[in-house]
């Protein structure tokens, strides 16, 4: 029993309240508050500090160690709004409570007035009670999930991947399907079920007062109902995509981060090969090999003096000049031009014959043309020449 | 016998390791013949054809492609310093346009600059540039502007790449964790 007054006690919160915050951060923390921690806080705030607490049975010993009663551990949770998120296994248990109950309520609804009224009561305050966990339970997750999305203690992603399928897996999927009206075990349908139930007796109870205490139990249960309804919603339409995407998220990131540590040695999306479109034409490649090809020289070519294979004859003007100008007049030139390369070469070359023939553009030479059609047929090496008979005699000189 | 409509434009561009995607007009008729494209590739040039929701591709049968490895540096890389930077990246790939300055500023500032340097796609910006070309002609991006840019669906090739590599690695390591 405490003896101190409760104005005491709430003045000693008010004046302390940072000794009850480290308290509430060790219990939070560790579960309980070590001998040393509670030593160290005490040598801080001096001896009447343990004292008080105490006196107020704020800590209470466990063996060597402390704890904070579970009265100040709620109530500094409540005023920082602290909550642990609590598996959804311990708010199933409510199923239990409120359904047995109901059971009794229905199954003894014209028996003790009293005991009906209390039991209302008790169901009232259960009812109550679930839903304030579950709200403090939504908002927790949404704090620690949106924690985890900013990630301000830089937890690795593989980290984030874990976490965000433990909240799924562990905490969101079990409260949906507490929360879950289409579910028949889950603890909204129960309500819901008490709920008809008790708007049907809010009208036909013969009893006032307990037509009364329905009433009020109808009410409560319709905000409920909404209240829950909210809740399931945050966690079906932002819990849980959030949570998705973190993991989604969290994994690309892992592979990426997994990827890029040895990017040569993992096998990438195998993406076909493709072929660029060439501005020319899709056969350059061969057309150029070709046109490069026929100057490429495979085997070395060498050039000696001496060993050239070819007719070395040079027309010597002034020799042939001479020997025309003793035979002059001559009355077929082109026959003459032939017969002088035969006195050398058996076979005539076209080539040597015409050299000859530029005798006929000298000026020393006269040409008399032939009135008749008179024509010489002449062979060479590599033609049958027909030309006309030309006859040259010496050109007068004017001086 | 019919081939079906956009036949020709399908087969060049898959052909061409071009991404057909879902709202482009020719990606219906493939489709609705996924069949007969499957077996029309698989048979005429022994290639597996990747038909998804959002977009088809031709499967190479070299894993040791550049290109792709390229482009996987590049997106996760990118992808890396979106998040670091305090970005969603996944919305970014998805719906976002990136400018060529950006891309340069993330690249250049980068923690993985050893790697970017090391690799000749990504070390310099023109080369960068042709990179994202190169992507542009397979429909990997879309560029808007001749200096900004936005993924298409193809991108989802890459990050369900990523994704399948996280969990070979984390199913790897659970045994040895238990």
């Amino acid at each position: 029993m405490i003896k101190a007054e409760p104005r005491s006690i709430l003045n000693f919160l008010h004046t302390h309240f940072d000794v009850m915050r480290d308290l509430f951060a060790l219990q939070s923390s560790d579960g309980l508050i070590t001998k040393e921690a509670y030593d160290a806080l005490i040598h801080r705030q001096g001896h009447t500090m343990n004292i008080r607490l105490r006196e107020y049975r704020v800590v209470r010993s466990m063996g060597s160690d402390y704890e904070m009663r579970d009265v100040y551990f709620k109530l500094m949770e409540f005023l920082l709004f602290e909550f642990k998120p609590l598996l959804p296994e311990t708010i199933e248990k409510y199923k239990t409570s409120i359904g047995d109950l109901f059971l009794k309520i229905r199954k003894y609804e014209n028996q003790d007035r009293d005991i009906l009224q209390e039991r209302i009561k008790n169901l009232s305050h259960q009812v109550r009670e679930f839903v304030d966990l579950v709200e403090r339970n939504t908002f927790r997750l949404l704090a620690e999930t949106r924690e985890l999305k900013s990630n301000p203690e830089r937890i690795d992603y593989r980290e984030k991947v874990h976490k965000a399928s433990f909240w799924i897996e562990y905490y969101i999927l079990p409260l949906n399907r507490i929360l879950d009206v289409k579910h028949s075990e889950s603890v909204t349908s129960t309500i819901i079920d008490v709920s008809e139930y008790a708007n049907r007796k809010r009208l036909d109870m013969m009893d006032e007062t307990l037509r009364m205490e329905f009433e009020k139990l109808y009410a409560q249960l319709v905000q409920t109902n909404s209240d829950l309804l909210r809740q399931s919603k945050v966690l079906v339409n932002e819990l849980l995509p959030l949570l998705e995407r973190i993991r989604t998220e969290s994994l690309i990131l892992t592979g990426w981060i997994e990827f890029l540590r040895n990017p040569y040695k993992v096998e990438t999306p195998p993406l076909l090969q493709g072929k660029r479109t060439m501005v020319y034409a899709k056969d350059m490649l061969f057309k150029v090999r070709e046109f490069f090809e026929q100057f490429a020289q495979n085997e070395i070519i060498t050039l000696e003096d001496g060993v050239v294979d070819f007719d070395k004859w040079i027309f010597d003007r002034e020799h042939f000049k001479t020997n025309l100008a003793a035979q002059m007049p001559v009355n077929d030139f082109f026959g003459w031009c032939y017969k002088e390369l035969k006195k050398d070469f058996s076979d005539i070359d076209t080539d040597k014959f015409f050299a000859l023939c530029g005798l006929l553009f000298d000026e020393d030479i006269h040409l008399e043309f032939p009135k008749k059609a008179e024509r010489v047929n002449l062979v060479t090496t590599t033609s049958k020449i027909s030309l006309p008979k030309i006859k040259v005699e010496p050109a007068l000189k004017i001086d | 016998m019919v081939y079906p409509s956009n036949h020709r434009q399908i087969v060049e561009e898959l052909m061409a390791g071009k991404f057909i995607l879902a709202n482009e007009e020719h990606f219906n008729a493939l489709k609705e013949n996924d069949k007969f494209y499957a077996e029309f590739f698989k048979v005429s040039f022994d290639l597996d054809l990747n038909i998804k929701s959002d977009y088809a591709f031709l499967l190479s049968k070299e894993s040791q492609e550049n290109f792709s490895r390229d482009v996987s540096i590049f997106i996760a890389i990118l992808s890396y310093e979106l998040d670091r930077d305090g970005r969603n990246f996944m919305e970014a790939l998805e719906f976002n346009e990136f400018t060529l300055e950006e891309i340069d500023r993330y690249f250049d500032n980068s923690s993985f600059i050893d790697l970017i340097e090391s690799n000749k796609a990504l070390r310099e910006p023109d080369a960068r540039r042709t990179l994202i070309n190169g992507m542009h002609r397979r429909n990997i991006v879309i560029k808007n502007f001749d200096d900004r840019f936005s993924f298409t669906q193809a991108y989802k090739v890459f990050v369900d790449f990523a994704k399948e590599l996280a969990m070979k690695r984390m199913r790897h390591e659970e045994p040895s964790e238990a």
